[in-house]
């Protein structure tokens, strides 16, 4: 499956390439031999098969983890819909946003809010709820797109990340501020499901891996979807965008409405995370929400590779265990969690992880990776 | 005369003075490296809160305030210069979002830092000046000496910023060298120079706003502090086009007095939301800003 945004193995006519060879002074040229690429002949089946594969991968290993493993995953997951969603969104359509936090906001109250108010109301109406809330707010946030680039585009987002919390206070008679939001009506895991890791069905165990397998077949729907579109017309489009907006004005995209449309499935992607986030976390509180989460939603698609589809679930992994890895590094260095230095640390090693990722590897872990795998290949096929 | 110096909407204008300069001053920071570099410097506030707790942290040490108030400025010059060197110099050239990119990182790092060296609980500062308003008669004219002092440092450090661009040597070249860096090298313009000089400048004005911000009665230093005049700065700045350093300081003045406004008849959580709405609004209008001309991109 090919995701750089970068790759031109999709492209027909490069894939049966003339390779010329220097080697001794004598010039081999080879024509019509099809390079190896790792493009499927039916792409989608292709696609359709490593998502089946690997979410049933996911859910039998689901009832092997703990219950707190499972739910650490699941918020991984989760996250890594609301990372996809940004990677989409700046990998593509090479637009900035620092206010992906905002819609992943949105989407939590939208899901809490909905669930609460339509008691009988079924998991999946409360999650296409919590996506169509999160996109309907990213085409406000998006229209402006329409006339802003780059630097003016990801301050007016900064600005919407910072104002997000006056709006949670303002609306505090729906969003109830700090004190939060308690999803009521927990969901419970199906008898099957509970009989076949062999604990009851209200056990902490069932109910957890229950919430942790939806939210994984949710994802791997999210990123089945996602990576159709990358390798759409559409995704093409707005590929050609992003390495120049004349050109791609000129072959006939409407600019403004790629634009606007990358932003509205980008938020769509954080609502859906927000949604799956309050389903297996049952509580929103409105100080959440404020402009660090969407700083390292942003770290976090940097570090993973800007673009790319495994880069954001690596990113949504490193989300999930950050927490741990960073409390047990507080605790190995012997510093305090409560002082000033232990209170701190997971946003000095966020922000330091940020900055080193742009000097050294600004392609991020997938990125880089496969940039280091195909030099190896270039120079294994041509050994002199 | 009394009656209308002392009236509900001129005492908005006066309150709404304080914030406005200091959004200006931001603007203006954000305005000298945006005309230097092309970057836009999102660490800008977590840079000047920087140089004020570094300069009002000695306040502890029984230092006058204005030995601290001094010592910030170039604590915040230094901030700039480190960042320029070290962090921004490897990014000229590269694509529009790892500037970005780095700049957010080290905005989110730099709010830590402070807040691991010296907490996120607020500190107050008190300047020697009183805070209780001029009285006019029997009414209160919304003006204190600290609110004097403030507005007047800062509109004195504007004016000395713009006399050092406009009528020296070293301006003339800081200008050439934003302008048309190649000709200047060429002409013998240290150009990398000018620009460290150009992010420590920006980082010391800025200083001085983080510092008039937190000197107010109620309000005090805090690592985020900046995060909100941050955005009203970038709000000013943007309206007038990132370019005009004259209009970033009228558009944050501006900014400033709208945002009491909206305070005073409507309700301050949507003073942000409102200044937004405005910037989106002049956006969609005039897409490069009020205060300059529309350029010709080059195919």
């Amino acid at each position: 499956m090919s995701d750089t945004p970068r790759s031109t193995e999709s492209d027909p006519v490069s894939s049966t390439v003339q390779v010329r060879r220097r080697s001794a002074g004598r010039t081999l040229v080879r024509l019509g031999q099809p390079l190896a690429t790792t493009r499927a002949r039916h792409p989608v089946l292709w696609r359709l098969t490593t998502t089946v594969i690997g979410v049933s991968i996911a859910l039998v290993l689901s009832g092997t983890f703990s219950a707190f493993t499972d739910y650490l995953l699941a918020t991984g997951a989760a996250m890594s819909i609301v990372i996809l969603g940004l990677s989409f969104l700046t990998g593509f359509s090479g637009q900035v946003s620092l206010g992906n936090g905002v819609f992943f906001g949105v989407g939590c109250y939208a899901f809490a809010l909905w669930s609460n108010h339509q008691s009988n109301s079924s998991i999946p109406e409360d999650l296409v709820v919590a996506t169509i809330a999160g996109a309907l707010a990213g085409l406000v946030v998006g229209l402006p797109a329409t006339r802003l680039r780059g630097p003016y585009l990801a301050g007016m987002t900064i600005a919407v990340a910072i104002s997000f919390g006056f709006l949670i206070d303002q609306f505090s008679t729906w969003t109830n501020g700090d004190q939060g939001i308690n999803v009521q009506g927990q969901f419970t895991a199906p008898g099957w499901l509970a009989h076949l890791i062999g604990s009851s069905v209200s056990s902490p165990r069932a109910t957890s891996m229950w919430g942790a397998d939806i939210v994984f077949v949710v994802t791997g729907l999210a990123f089945f979807l996602m990576a159709n579109l990358f390798q759409s017309r559409k995704g093409r489009a707005m590929r050609l965008m992003r390495e120049n907006d004349v050109a791609a004005e000129l072959v006939g995209v409407s600019l403004p409405a790629a634009r606007v449309t990358a932003f509205v499935v980008s938020a769509a992607c954080a609502g859906l995370g927000g949604g799956l986030t309050t389903l297996v976390a049952t509580t929103v509180y409105g100080s959440t929400f404020n402009l660090a989460l969407s700083i390292e939603i942003l770290t976090l698609m940097v570090i993973g590779g800007i673009g790319s589809l495994s880069g954001s679930l690596l990113g949504g992994l490193f989300y999930a265990y950050s927490m741990t890895w960073i409390a047990q590094l507080i605790s190995g260095l012997g510093i305090s969690t409560s002082s000033n230095l232990g209170s701190q640390m997971n946003n000095i090693i966020f922000g330091a992880l940020l900055i080193i990722t742009v000097l050294v590897a600004p392609l991020g872990i997938a990125g880089t990776t496969r940039f280091v795998i195909s030099r190896q290949l270039a120079r294994w096929r041509s050994p002199n | 005369m009394d009656a209308f110096l002392t009236s509900r909407n001129v005492s908005d204008i006066l309150n709404g003075l304080v914030n406005g300069v200091v959004f200006g001053l931001v603007g203006l920071g954000l305005v000298l490296i945006w005309r230097a570099t092309r970057i836009l410097n999102f660490a800008l506030g977590a840079l000047a809160t920087g140089g004020a707790y570094l300069g009002l942290g000695l306040l502890s040490y029984n230092v006058p305030f204005w030995w601290c108030f001094v010592l910030s400025i170039p604590a915040g010059m230094l901030l700039g210069g480190l960042t320029e060197r070290l962090l921004v110099r490897p990014l000229y050239g590269k694509p529009e979002i790892n500037p970005i990119v780095a700049m957010v990182g080290l905005l989110f790092l730099i709010e830590a830092v402070i807040g691991s060296v010296w907490g996120t609980q607020q500190r107050s500062i008190l300047p020697p000046f009183s805070y209780v308003d001029f009285h006019l008669g029997a009414n209160v004219l919304k003006l204190s000496p600290l609110s004097v002092f403030q507005i007047s440092t800062a509109l004195v450090l504007a004016l000395a910023i713009g006399a050092l661009f406009r009528f020296t040597n070293l301006g003339l070249q800081l200008r050439a060298s934003a302008v048309a860096p190649e000709v200047s090298r060429l002409l013998g313009v240290r150009v990398g120079r000018m620009l460290t000089l150009g992010w420590m400048l920006s980082c010391g004005v800025a200083s001085v706003a983080a510092v008039i911000i937190s000197s107010g009665f109620i309000s005090g230093l805090t690592p985020a502090g900046m995060e909100g005049p941050f955005a009203a700065g970038f709000i000013a700045a943007a309206v007038g086009g990132l370019e005009s350093p004259s209009g970033a300081l009228v558009g944050g003045i501006a900014l400033g007095v709208l945002e009491q406004f909206v305070t005073d008849y409507f309700n301050p959580n949507l003073v942000l939301p409102y200044t937004l709405l405005v910037l989106i609004v002049v956006l969609m209008i005039r897409p490069h800003g009020l205060f300059t001309r529309q350029v010709v991109r080059r195919v």
